[in-house]
């Protein structure tokens, strides 16, 4: 047991443990030593968050030996932050009264002489530490003012401030824009260099393979695989993952189909508070077609399909149903209309959290078509219904629906939002949050649903996403269509041909 | 689930220690004639409150409701004196008591309308309308009392002293309105779409929901329940006075928070808030009826029971 | 300058300058000053009469006076009282015309405005301090709470049970509570219990309630106050305990004074204590600038005991209280 006395090296000796009767790890066997990048992966619930805790000292191990550098972790987080050990958390621990500076050095003031904070030195070593990430955040900006991206910014630069030896990071870049994220991918090496050690979690594979020196996949509380990066590929984890073969992740694609379009938009136009509103936006979609939606954040691609389902005031020179015109519907009129809508913050705007499956899965159809008593026996049956048809995993229809795991909230959502049976579905991030397994069970449902002769359009940020389950492609850039990417029969776009119109480089799509 | 079971019971648990503690304290407490007379009086109090827990659940506020009833007695009491003459006695209270609901919801419609299509905080409209109102009754009735001819009395009587089968009238009124508010909350999808709102108004837009109109409806309904409270309120004296109605809008608040309702929106339970009327009036009863307290600490101890009901179910929020 | 009407007035007495306002042709004036009243807003009955005098009462001043200019303020609170004090010092005034809410806390800013120079008439309550106010009209408090127990000793001859509703709390309620109980000490006449009925109908309608339940024999009732003499009637013809009942109210509301007239069996007395005294306290300290006399002194109101033989010359139908 020599070199356990060495420095900078983590050890996980048959680590389980588990919440009440239901178990979460079991016999985790792991290590990480100095100047190593662990990327640890795994679907929603396999584990990874009860690891990282345990690791950070949130948690003790039910069974088995966590140690760092030969010793016991110790079982507080102060304590294990003292030792070297700092998690950044996938929930953001950050306090949005106070300023950057104030939040990056909380519990680590520098005091000045009279034991007062020293302001100035606090926003340098703030600055520096933003720097790092490439970050031109201002330390004295108040932290409620600023994006969501710019709040995971400032929590790395907290991590990085408090000097650790060992990082955990849960899901570090989920919100982080592309050029954050490579500040981020920098800052790591340059710690690593240092001799420092990572371990962090994320559902995007091609950032695994980037960063990481080593692999872990998790599945049902235990390891599956543990390889070093160099001797892996995006298939071999994804089936370690899922526990099967990645390919069938996409069902195949429908033809597309050749009938009158059922949707028709010409000059639609979405006012905006903030960045460029949307213009002169128009499409055709027939019935059994799947319509990809792509652009960058700040496109305008949510503001756009809220514009035309009423939930935002916005003007269209034309609007046609079925070849019928008539003017913008309002946001009841939209369902009304066969036009259904899934939003993309299911928390916010989504699902009744507090309230039970039932009741959430009712809540559209109930109010489009229910009676005016309600009728808890068709609740049921539609509850049971929507359960089979989209595998949605609970232990019973009365639980509340914020107590289920992301990918069965969002197939909740699905349920919800397609009880209505509506003849054009709208879905916007549509497995945002949802692991693997999950995202597979919803491209199926999409799939189906153009089967079925429902025209969809699907928002995604995910260009993979897009590229395998939609016919056509509009891209959004700033606003404005910067094209529409109809492939021939038989072929796929590449997210080369996305991004170019994109970022506004060129116009290979065909407008319509 | 039994801390679930102890938290929902929770303000019924509060009314059986009450009942304990009135007949312990009181040999005259349990007698038929002292409940009905303070569920009698607490029918007035009970029907405002019933409407609150719909404005409440669906995340809005009525400040007004006092001021409110005031101002629809009012102005009944004035049509029926008017009418009297040539309606004769009996219709001339029929047209009044259709007049205070018209009047009462009529009020709630400009509540709910400056709250929805006005887009102020229904705190901010409500203090202001209770404003209003308040100093309409007393711009009114020149700060004196409004009075109920006496030919109108001896009809209207019945209203307030009246029983049917040995219950007193308003306790009739207020049981039916009751069980009526609590089939509209959790059977009718009105009462669905009520708490949607209340728990999170975006979803419920998002679902189709006309929730401008659901949350116009909770203030129209308020006003309706005090047109139906003043029905009962004036028989009892026969008069109105700008004090009419004072802080009945934080009794009502607070019969429906020590009930279980959030006053956050999106949980309601109407069979709560009577038990939280209920609680209130023994309270006060049990003060009259003993030396227990200095009068002068009456207020100290009708806010501990208050936050003590309260306490009793915070245990839901945590489970 | 009519020096001789000048030392005519100089008496002071309300009773002779208000014949005298009313012959004084109004092109004689020429000083204008401004007067600032404040008094509380109408939170119940007694309250309510009182505004409606208070506005009665400037507007009939201000159309024999029209270099008077009166600003009128309410408060439904102490500190609301406060606030209006003081923005009526602001706006320069000359004198202030102030039913104080409360002695205590109102007495500092008073005085703040006393030492500005300007003219106090406090009415209704004097201040916590001798000799701010320069005019002090004022119902007699002790009086009120007499009459009450003098009207109870001879109705109950024997002694007897009674039960007491007491006002809002103040310094007001507790001098007329304190004489009431001197004045029983020994008579026999035991006191029950006593509760705040806020000198509001609906309360003392359930204050009455719970009495009747508690207590088997009741043979008399203060309630302190028209308006709750009103609910608690109500309550005791609900439990038909009007028998052997003595019920007494006070402050000369006009319908229970024609309740009195009219042989009302429930009510037969009242004690006089009517909103109507800002009247003269108006009239007089506008008399002091209209006719630039040097009016002070104190005018102290009888409460005395109305009966059904003397009703008719309490009695004023017109008045809203």
């Amino acid at each position: 047991m020599q070199q356990n006395q060495q420095p900078g090296v983590l050890r996980l000796d048959g680590v389980a443990h588990a919440y009440g009767p239901n178990r979460v790890l079991n016999g985790i066997d792991l290590s990480v030593g100095t100047g190593e990048v662990l990327a640890l992966v795994g679907e929603n619930g396999a584990g990874k968050s009860t690891l990282m805790k345990i690791v950070a000292g949130y948690l003790a191990p039910g069974q088995g030996a966590a140690t760092w550098e030969g010793r016991p972790i110790p079982s507080d987080p102060q304590g294990a932050e003292a030792a070297g050990i700092v998690l950044v958390h996938q929930e953001f621990a950050l306090i949005p009264d106070l300023s950057v500076a104030e939040n990056i050095l909380l519990g680590h003031e520098p005091t000045g002489r009279l034991g007062l904070i020293d302001y100035a030195a606090m926003r340098e070593t703030a600055r520096n530490a933003l720097r790092l990430l490439k970050s031109d955040i201002d330390p004295r900006a108040g932290l409620a003012g600023l994006p969501v991206s710019s709040w995971q910014v400032v929590e790395l630069a907290k991590a990085f401030a408090a000097r650790p030896r060992l990082l955990l990071m849960d899901e570090p870049t989920a919100v982080l824009g592309a050029k954050e994220a490579d500040a981020l991918f920098a800052c790591i090496r340059d710690f690593v260099a240092g001799g420092g050690s990572v371990i962090f979690t994320s559902h995007r594979l091609d950032e695994v393979l980037a960063i990481s020196d080593r692999v872990a996949v998790l599945r049902d509380g235990e390891i599956t695989l543990d390889r070093p990066t160099d001797a892996l590929n995006e298939h071999d984890i994804a089936s370690a993952m899922i526990g099967r073969e990645m390919s069938d992740l996409f069902p195949p694609l429908s033809p597309l189909p050749t009938a009158a379009p059922i949707l028709s938009v010409e000059g639609l136009s979405v006012a905006r508070n903030f960045g460029s509103p949307v213009q002169d936006v128009g499409f055709d979609l027939a019935p059994g077609e799947i319509l990809g939606i792509a652009g960058l954040v700040g496109a305008g691609r949510t503001e756009l399909v809220e514009g035309l389902v009423g939930l935002r005031p916005a003007t269209a020179r034309r609007f046609a149903l079925k070849g019928v015109e008539r003017p913008l519907p309002d946001a009841v009129e939209a369902w009304q209309l066969g036009l259904a809508y899934l939003t993309e913050d299911r928390k916010a705007r989504g699902l009744l959290l507090g309230e039970n499956l039932q009741v959430n899965t009712a809540l559209t159809v109930g109010a489009l078509t229910g009676g005016t008593v309600l009728d808890p026996g068709a609740e049921a049956r539609l509850y049971e219904q929507a359960q089979g048809r989209y595998s949605i995993r609970a232990a019973s229809p009365r639980i509340a629906v914020g107590r289920l795991s992301g990918g069965n909230q969002q197939k909740v959502l699905i349920a919800k939002t397609l009880a209505s049976e509506p003849e054009i579905v709208i879905l916007d991030e549509p497995t945002r949050g949802v692991d693997i397994g999950a995202k597979g069970q919803i491209y199926q449902v999409i799939a189906d649903l153009a089967a079925q002769g429902k025209a969809v359009i699907v928002i995604s940020s995910e260009m993979s996403e897009l590229i395998g389950l939609a016919h056509r492609i509009l891209v959004l850039d700033r606003g404005r269509v910067a094209g529409i990417i109809a492939p021939p029969e038989g072929e796929r776009p590449t997210e080369r041909d996305i991004l170019d119109l994109a970022l506004g480089l060129g116009t290979q799509g065909t407008p319509l | 689930m039994i801390k679930t079971t102890l938290g929902r019971a929770g303000p019924l648990l509060g009314l059986v220690l009450l009942f304990l503690a009135g007949s312990l304290l009181s040999p005259t407490f349990l007698s038929s004639e002292n409940l009905l007379n303070v569920l009698t009086r607490s029918a007035v109090i009970g029907i405002i409150a019933i409407g609150a827990t719909f404005v409440i659940t669906g995340k809005g506020l009525d400040l007004s409701v006092g001021a409110m009833a005031a101002l629809v007695a009012g102005l009944s009491v004035l049509a029926m004196n008017a009418m009297l003459p040539t309606l004769g006695p009996f219709l001339s209270l029929v047209a009044g008591l259709l007049l205070a609901l018209l009047f009462g919801g009529a009020a709630g419609f400009v509540n709910g309308g400056l709250v929805v299509w006005g887009k102020i905080d229904a705190f901010i409209v409500t203090l202001g309308t209770m404003g209003i109102m308040r100093s309409l009754i007393t711009w009114m009735s020149d700060g004196g009392s409004i009075s109920l001819d006496f030919a109108l009395r001896d009809v209207g009587r019945p209203l307030y002293y009246g029983t049917v089968l040995g219950v007193p009238v308003p306790v009739l009124i207020f049981a039916v309105l009751a069980i009526g508010g609590e089939i509209v909350m959790t059977r009718l999808r009105f009462g669905r779409h009520v708490t949607a709102i209340g728990s999170n108004a975006q979803v419920a837009r998002h679902s189709a929901i006309r929730v401008d109109r659901v949350r116009l409806a909770t203030y129209v309904l308020q006003g309706l329940c005090v047109g139906l409270a003043t029905l009962i309120y004036i028989p009892r004296l026969g008069a109105v006075t700008p004090s009419t109605g004072l802080l009945w809008e934080l009794e009502a608040i607070a019969a429906v928070i020590i009930g279980g309702t959030a006053l956050s929106g999106g949980y309601g339970r109407v069979w709560g808030t009577v038990v939280g009327v209920l609680i209130l009036g023994l309270v006060a009863n049990i003060l009259n009826l003993t030396s227990l307290v200095s009068p002068h600490l009456n207020g100290a101890f009708q806010g501990v029971i208050i936050v003590i009901a309260v306490l009793l179910q915070r245990r839901r929020s945590i489970d | 300058m009519k020096l001789s009407r000048r030392n005519l007035l100089a008496t002071g007495a309300a009773g002779l300058a208000l014949p005298a306002a009313a012959v004084l042709p109004a092109a004689a004036q020429e000083k204008t000053a401004r007067i600032g009243v404040a008094i509380p807003a109408a939170t119940h009955g007694w309250t309510g009469g009182l505004n409606f005098h208070t506005e009665r009462t400037i507007q009939s001043m201000q159309a024999a006076f029209p270099q008077l200019e009166f600003i009128l303020t309410t408060s439904g609170d102490v500190q609301g009282q406060v606030n209006n004090v003081e923005d009526l010092v602001a706006q320069q005034i000359d004198a202030l015309i102030i039913l104080p809410m409360e002695s205590d806390p109102l007495t500092e800013p008073v005085k703040a405005a006393k030492d500005r120079g300007i003219f106090i008439t406090a009415v209704d309550r004097g201040l916590a301090q001798e000799g701010i106010e320069d005019l002090y009209v004022g119902g007699n408090n002790p009086q009120y709470g007499v009459v009450a127990g003098e009207y109870f000793r001879s109705k109950l001859p024997n002694g007897g049970k009674i039960v007491v509703m007491r006002g809002i709390p103040t310094a007001i309620d507790n001098i007329r509570i304190e004489a009431f109980q001197k004045v029983l000490d020994g008579s026999g006449v035991e006191i029950l219990d006593m509760q705040y009925a806020n000198w509001n109908p609906d309360k003392a309608f359930e204050v009455m309630q719970d009495y009747l339940t508690r207590f088997p024999q009741i043979d008399g009732v203060w309630a302190g106050d028209d308006d709750a003499a009103l609910g608690a009637r109500a309550a005791i013809e609900q439990a038909e305990r009007q028998e052997g009942m003595v019920l007494l109210g006070g402050s000369g509301m006009n319908r229970v004074i024609k309740m009195i007239m009219d042989g009302d069996t429930l009510i037969d007395a009242d004690i006089f204590y009517p909103p109507t005294l800002i009247q003269p306290a108006i009239e007089v300290t506008a008399m002091r600038y209209a006719t630039q006399s040097p009016i002070r002194g104190r005018y102290v109101l009888d409460s005395p005991l109305i009966k059904k033989e003397n009703a008719a010359e309490f009695y004023f139908p017109d008045s809203p209280y």
